[in-house]
């Protein structure tokens, strides 16, 4: 089993395609929607997705020819490490730990396999070291 | 044991001082105890990096051709005081740009400067029979101006309370984000690192002490605003904000590593401040106070959705608590969120020793000690009669 981060986006015309029906129903995906909006330019879904390797390719195949604008993501947020003194503002806003305070280093490292990209974080750092890569 | 600050000086200057940070004297003094610790090292280094809104710069653009007697300035669009004179300003950290969102002030503009980067200097005046031009619109650097130094009136707080939230919405606040229904708590103080934590009653810091300023060197140049003393202490120490330090020091020589623009998003605009202070090992006493450990400083914690200055402390809690990441508050185990760097502060207590080590960096005696007896007053809404 494999699991991935995506962005989509959907241009007006396609909104309304029922498209992670599709991905569920006929690649036996299991989708975990984190964001989704619809805006005046089209459509963005951020989800993870888990399943067979070889699905989720076939599937990536799929949104292409349905016209979705398909990006594959390493992490949802990204930590300007220049940016960031380490003070752990973050650490206790993150609901799920993917912010963590190394010790004895004292260093804030960012987990992506654990960020849900909830966003909480982002507000919540006061030298904005982190940012949303949507 | 009696040494005196001269005779530290000369062993500096001889190459065989014996400087520890504040952390690493607190497990020190543990497995060694005092006496052989207080024999053994010669200075105790402090460091904290974090929020100290209470600063800014002083400014000295020169004169343009025809010069200009400035009424208005601004830096990149963030107003500075310029009721001083001609061509003097002082930049505050927390003044905001104008029509901003309360995204970039003066602590952005510190940051850029000391950073080496151009501002847009624009000023504007009435126009003067000795200072005709009305207008001037360029730019200015560190390099170009001829004087540029911090003037922050108050830094280094001793102590400070941590913050949490009772109420049923997230509430933004210098303390940070502090989420709904105690659902977290922040702090402040660097504990075990923190300068005047390390030398609680001020025997050795006092007026014209030399210390770490923003990577730089700078100077105590008063006691900082706010400064009481009249706070409970525990192990010698104050369980509250205490006493603060008023310093100086030239923009020139600092670094955007330790001079950083902070936002608190629903509050506005900090600069984050990186200071440390040598503390002289004269006595036992000071080794005593210099290494007491976050076992052993405490901080109040208050509840911020109650909007009063009277705020009853929910319980004290010690920075080994705090800095363990979970706290136990009313049965429910709550994490903690540093608001100040504690790596930047061991990197400035560090930088401190190495500087003390290198014969680059002597103590001094305070020129005058700042006051032993003081108390904080409030602002009452009261009559001109009732005032004095």
């Amino acid at each position: 089993m494999a699991k991935k981060k995506y962005l989509l986006g959907f241009s007006p015309d396609i909104v309304n395609e029922a498209i992670v029906y599709r991905l569920v129903k006929d690649y036996d995906l299991k989708i975990n929607i984190l964001r989704a909006e619809v805006r005046e330019l089209g459509g963005r879904l951020l989800m993870e997705v888990e399943g067979k390797a070889a699905n989720i390719k076939e599937a990536a195949g799929y949104l292409n020819e349905a016209k979705v604008d398909v990006q594959e993501l390493a992490t949802y947020v990204e930590k300007n490490e220049e940016r960031c003194t380490h003070c752990g503002m973050c650490i206790s806003i993150c609901p799920v730990e993917a912010l963590i305070m190394e010790r004895p280093s004292w260093k804030v490292r960012y987990d992506s396999e654990k960020c849900i990209a909830c966003g909480m974080c982002i507000d919540a750092c006061p030298p904005g070291a982190i940012k949303f890569r949507i | 044991m009696k040494r005196t600050v001269e005779e530290i000086n000369q062993k500096i200057r001889d190459g065989d001082v014996v400087v520890m940070t504040a952390e690493e004297v607190a497990s020190y003094v543990q497995s060694e105890g005092v006496e052989r610790a207080a024999k053994e090292v010669d200075v105790v280094t402090t460091g904290t990096f974090g929020a100290m809104c209470s600063s800014g710069a002083f400014l000295n653009f020169g004169h343009s051709e025809p010069p200009i007697r400035m009424q208005k300035v601004t830096l990149n669009d963030v107003p500075a005081y310029t009721g001083i004179a001609a061509v003097d300003a002082y930049i505050g950290a927390t003044e905001l740009k104008l029509d901003d969102h309360k995204e970039y002030g003066g602590a952005h503009v510190i940051e850029e400067l000391v950073s080496g980067k151009a501002v847009r200097l624009k000023a504007s005046s009435d126009g003067t029979d000795c200072y005709p031009r009305k207008e001037i619109d360029t730019f200015v650097s560190l390099h170009s101006m001829n004087q540029a130094y911090l003037f922050n009136p108050r830094n280094a707080y001793q102590n400070y309370a941590a913050g949490t939230n009772s109420s049923e919405r997230t509430l933004y606040t210098y303390m940070g984000k502090l989420l709904q229904n105690y659902g977290n708590i922040t702090y402040s103080s660097a504990g075990q690192l923190s300068p005047l934590l390390k030398d609680p009653s001020l025997r050795t810091i006092g007026i014209g002490t030399r210390i770490f300023l923003g990577g730089g060197t700078g100077y105590v140049a008063w006691e900082g605003t706010q400064f009481r003393t009249n706070v409970e202490t525990k192990f010698g120490a104050p369980v509250g904000g205490a006493r603060s330090l008023a310093t100086v020091g030239d923009l020139r020589g600092m670094s955007p590593e330790f001079v950083r623009a902070l936002n608190l998003p629903g509050y506005g605009v900090s600069l984050g401040m990186g200071v440390g202070v040598p503390i002289p090992v004269l006595d036992e006493d000071v080794m005593r106070a210099a290494a007491l450990s976050d076992e052993q400083l405490f901080a109040p914690l208050i509840d911020y959705s109650v909007q009063s200055r009277n705020r009853r402390p929910i319980k004290h809690l010690s920075y080994a608590e705090l800095r363990s990441g979970r706290v136990e508050l009313f049965g429910k185990e709550v994490r903690t969120s540093s608001l100040s760097s504690y790596l930047k502060a061991r990197q400035i207590a560090e930088t401190l020793a190495e500087r003390i080590e290198n014969g680059e960096f002597l103590l001094t005696e305070p020129v005058a000690q700042l006051p032993s007896d003081r108390s904080v007053g409030t602002l009452e809404v009261r009559s001109r009669e009732e005032a004095v």
